[in-house]
């Protein structure tokens, strides 16, 4: 018997690559410092999740929504700090695994 | 002196008499004339046997003088008294003639034998009657005697007898001319004295009429108004009838305006009652017909502003929703519909909505205990409904949900509430039926959480093109966001938004590198809990999902892919030695397939561990459904084997080489909100059985209060009491007087 596949209407899930490979992937996934809200939802200024309210990354390799992290940083009491580890804040470069990200 | 002046007096008066008697003659010659004077006239009066011959009566000169004298001697009481008591013993010959008519009435039953016999008192009571001549008043004493007289010896049976006669007077239309050929008995009867005693009894033959005509006309009948037409009847057969009977002395057309007003208003209200109790007994039923009833609801409105049958009415609605809807084998949808359609009778009937608030009562709690009411409001609200009768008018714009209003008295169309409203009333300001649905709950939240699940499995659901669906789905959302708000619907647009991205990005890698994988790539938090499964998928299955993630990645780089592989649909192409199969399967048929294409034979235990399931009974399906599409034949306990040529019909299958098979792709597994309540609320069950064990039996509020102080506990006292409800009916608590206890 061969199996030939036709067509197939798969379901999947998107999820931000923080570079957390050993989290499996089943796990409830990180939440945004800032606004506790996950990564995979969205800040409490957008509505709309993903490629419309991204995540930025700091040397210090902490991870929070982008939106939030502005608006910190735009306060005074921030004095430009991560809000996690008080470093001063530095944006680190995308970071973009060469190697095929995990997959299930 | 005194003595004198009484003596005197006696003496005047004595002389006074006789010369009365004497007719002012000389001596006693005026006496002797007297006495054959009042032979004369009692012989001209005397009552005969109307039987014998009987010479006609002359009132002669004689007889004219003979009553003179007696007028003159003031004797003209004594004469009628006199002429009174023969009548009264001529009585018994009426009395054989009646008994006689009875007898035979008894036997035939025929009511023109009570009509003869009508006619046959009035003859004797003709015969009787003293001339015009002797003045009105001897005739009205006379005619009075005889009709008293008339009623002591008439027996009991007359009267039923009677009111059969009087009910032919109102025969059925095709033999009307019954009705004006005896025109005279009505007459007659007047004459006897028929029509003022026998009055209530007359009238109730009125009544019955009526109410036959109102059943046989209006009974079932529910298209156009009965109201009107049967007035229009009333008028054409019951007014001139009404004239019969109390219209015999009317001379004016004010008197007969007053008749009306009084008599007729009195047979209108009745006939309007009859209409009214009518309707209230086919209430259910008519609802049931609407919008086809809509002429027996007016009916009904006009009928309950002159009968107060208010209450019945909602007794009568109420029974009929016990016996008939609120049971355990009625559809949620029917009780759904039938609500509805309550809602928009009653609206007809009785704008205000008093009656509709009572009736409504038992329904609302009856659907908020039922398990599937949420869905099916929603299912409907998104014409998701298979039934096809959608509960809303598509004419009817959506409106914003609304709340119950709170009175407001500077309303300049504010009205005090209706008397029979009751304390619990709310002023029912017009109100949509959504609205009215979703207020059946104590929150709108319910209906956004399933909104969101139906749309998931809507969306989700196998279909080549899926941009027409979304297209619809969208429109669909936009229309609820009036009535939800925007803010509830937010998680919905984001999942139409993930199906039009998964398109764009779909048709991007498409373009790099086709693929038969076509993935909704969704955002885990605006999805509702999808059950979550981990099947690993097999051979190409799985190169085809890395193919894909290996695209998205490069497309997406800061993304990853979840595969959900319990979700979805394969369109398989299985080739044989002597067939194709061709089938719609879900990703987990499908990777049971595809192992059977590395090897032909597999034990359960090996696909199992193969696809990294546990639940045995899932797999079992998935088995089975190869099985059924004779693809996989058991091959011992637990083993399987490839029918590489189809069994026992080898050469027929040959004839039919690609037989595509469709087999039904079940709605992917979606927690229903209800479902995840009761999840949630097992969480606080130790919390209630230690309160239980602890305390003893707890009414409710008080369990709701202490669950209090359990951490995170925010449910209403509404969702407590259907968990409890729940936990009686799996043994594990009692319920008694109000007082839960732990089921030992
Ligand atoms: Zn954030
Ligand atoms: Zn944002
Ligand atoms: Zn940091």
């Amino acid at each position: 018997m061969k199996v030939k596949i036709k067509q197939w209407n798969a379901v999947a899930q998107w999820r931000w690559d923080t570079g957390n490979k050993d989290a499996a992937d089943d796990e409830e996934g990180d939440v945004c410092g800032i606004c506790r809200v996950p990564f995979e939802g969205c800040c409490p200024s957008c509505r709309v999740p993903g490629d419309d309210c991204p995540l930025i990354w700091g040397e210090c390799s902490h991870v929070f929504h982008m939106h939030c992290l502005l608006k910190w940083i735009g306060t005074a009491a921030s004095k430009q700090q991560c809000p996690m580890d008080r470093r001063p804040w530095a944006t680190a470069e995308r970071r973009v695994d060469n190697a095929p990200p995990p997959t299930t | 002196m005194a003595r004198n002046g009484l003596r005197y007096q006696v003496a005047t008066k004595w002389q006074d008499s006789f010369r009365r008697f004497n007719q002012r003659e000389p001596g006693i010659s005026g006496l002797i004339a007297f006495s054959q004077a009042w032979d004369v006239a009692t012989e001209f009066l005397k009552p005969r046997n109307i039987n014998e011959p009987l010479p006609p009566r002359q009132y002669t000169q004689a007889v004219r003088a003979a009553l003179d004298v007696i007028h003159k001697s003031k004797r003209l009481p004594t004469l009628i008294e006199t002429f009174l008591s023969q009548v009264e013993s001529l009585f018994y010959l009426i009395q054989q003639e009646v008994d006689q008519f009875m007898i035979e009435y008894t036997a035939d039953l025929d009511v023109g034998i009570i009509s003869k016999m009508v006619y046959r008192v009035h003859e004797w009571m003709k015969e009787w009657t003293p001339a015009t001549e002797l003045g009105a008043a001897f005739q009205s004493v006379y005619i009075n005697f005889f009709q008293t007289h008339l009623f002591s010896i008439l027996p009991e049976s007359f009267s039923s007898a009677f009111k059969d006669l009087i009910a032919s007077t109102l025969a059925p239309e095709e033999e009307g001319e019954a009705l004006k050929q005896d025109h005279q008995i009505w007459s007659t009867f007047d004459a006897l004295g028929f029509i003022d005693r026998f009055e209530s009894l007359i009238a109730s033959v009125g009544y019955e009429h009526i109410e036959r005509h109102v059943l046989e006309t209006c009974t079932g009948q529910w298209g156009e108004p009965m109201l009107t037409p049967t007035r229009d009847w009333m008028t054409a057969k019951i007014v001139p009838w009404m004239i019969h009977v109390y219209g015999r002395n009317i001379t004016s057309t004010e008197e007969a305006r007053a008749m009306l007003a009084g008599v007729g208003s009195r047979f209108d209200f009745h006939m309007a009652k009859t209409l009214c109790d009518l309707r209230t007994r086919e209430i259910f039923d008519i609802i049931i017909d609407f919008p086809d009833s809509e002429g027996a609801l007016k009916d009904l409105k006009e009928c309950l502003q002159r009968v107060d049958q208010r209450a019945a009415l909602v007794q009568s609605l109420r029974q009929a929703h016990r016996k008939r809807l609120l049971h355990p084998g009625a559809d949620t949808k029917l009780i759904l519909s039938q609500y509805v359609a309550t809602i928009k009778c009653l609206r007809i009937v009785d704008p205000p909505g008093v009656l509709l608030f009572k009736v409504a009562d038992p329904i609302r709690r009856y659907l908020r205990d039922r398990p599937d009411t949420i869905r099916s409001i929603v299912a409907n609200l998104v014409g998701d409904d298979d039934s096809g009768d959608a509960l809303v008018d598509e004419t009817e714009p959506p409106r914003p949900l609304q709340a119950a209003e709170i009175e407001d008295y500077s309303d300049p169309n504010w009205e005090p509430e209706p008397i029979d409203a009751g304390p619990d009333f709310r002023a029912n300001k017009p109100s949509d039926i959504i609205s009215t649905l979703v207020s059946i709950y104590d929150s709108k939240d319910f209906f956004v959480k399933e909104l969101q699940i139906l749309l998931a499995q809507r969306l989700l659901a196998a279909g080549d093109d899926q941009s027409d669906k979304v297209e619809k789905e969208r429109r669909n959302i936009e229309i609820l966001k009036i009535r939800f708000g925007e803010a509830a619907l937010q998680v919905c647009e984001v999942m139409l938004k993930d199906m039009t991205d998964s398109k764009r990005i779909d048709q991007h890698i498409q373009s790099q590198q086709a693929s038969v994988i076509h993935p909704a790539i969704i955002s885990k938090h605006f999805w509702p809990a999808l059950e979550s499964s981990e099947i690993l998928m097999p051979g190409q299955l799985k190169e085809l999902q890395d193919q894909y993630t290996a695209e998205f990645t490069k497309f997406k780089p800061d993304k990853r892919l979840r595969w959900l592989t319990h979700l979805g649909t394969v369109d398989v192409e299985l080739e044989f030695e002597d067939r194709v199969v061709e089938a719609l399967v879900s990703p987990l048929e499908a990777a049971v397939i595809e192992l059977f294409s590395e090897q032909s034979e597999w034990t359960l235990d090996d696909i199992a561990k193969r696809v990294g399931l546990s639940q045995p009974n899932i797999l079992s399906k998935a088995v089975n459904t190869w099985l059924d599409l004779g693809v996989l034949a058991s091959a011992g306990e637990g083993i399987y084997r490839v029918l590489e040529v189809s069994a026992g019909k080898g050469a027929e299958a040959k004839d039919h080489v690609h037989r595509p098979t469709t087999v039904e792709v079940e709605m992917p597994p979606v927690v229903s909100v209800q479902q995840q309540q009761a999840e949630q609320m097992r969480v606080y069950w130790k919390f209630i059985e230690g309160m239980l064990t602890n305390l003893g039996a707890l009414p409710l509020d008080r369990i709701q209060t202490m669950l209090k102080f359990a951490p995170g506990y925010d449910r209403t006292i509404t969702q407590l009491a259907g968990f409890m409800e729940a936990a009686r009916r799996e043994d594990l608590v009692t319920v008694r007087d109000g007082m839960w206890k732990l089921n030992k």
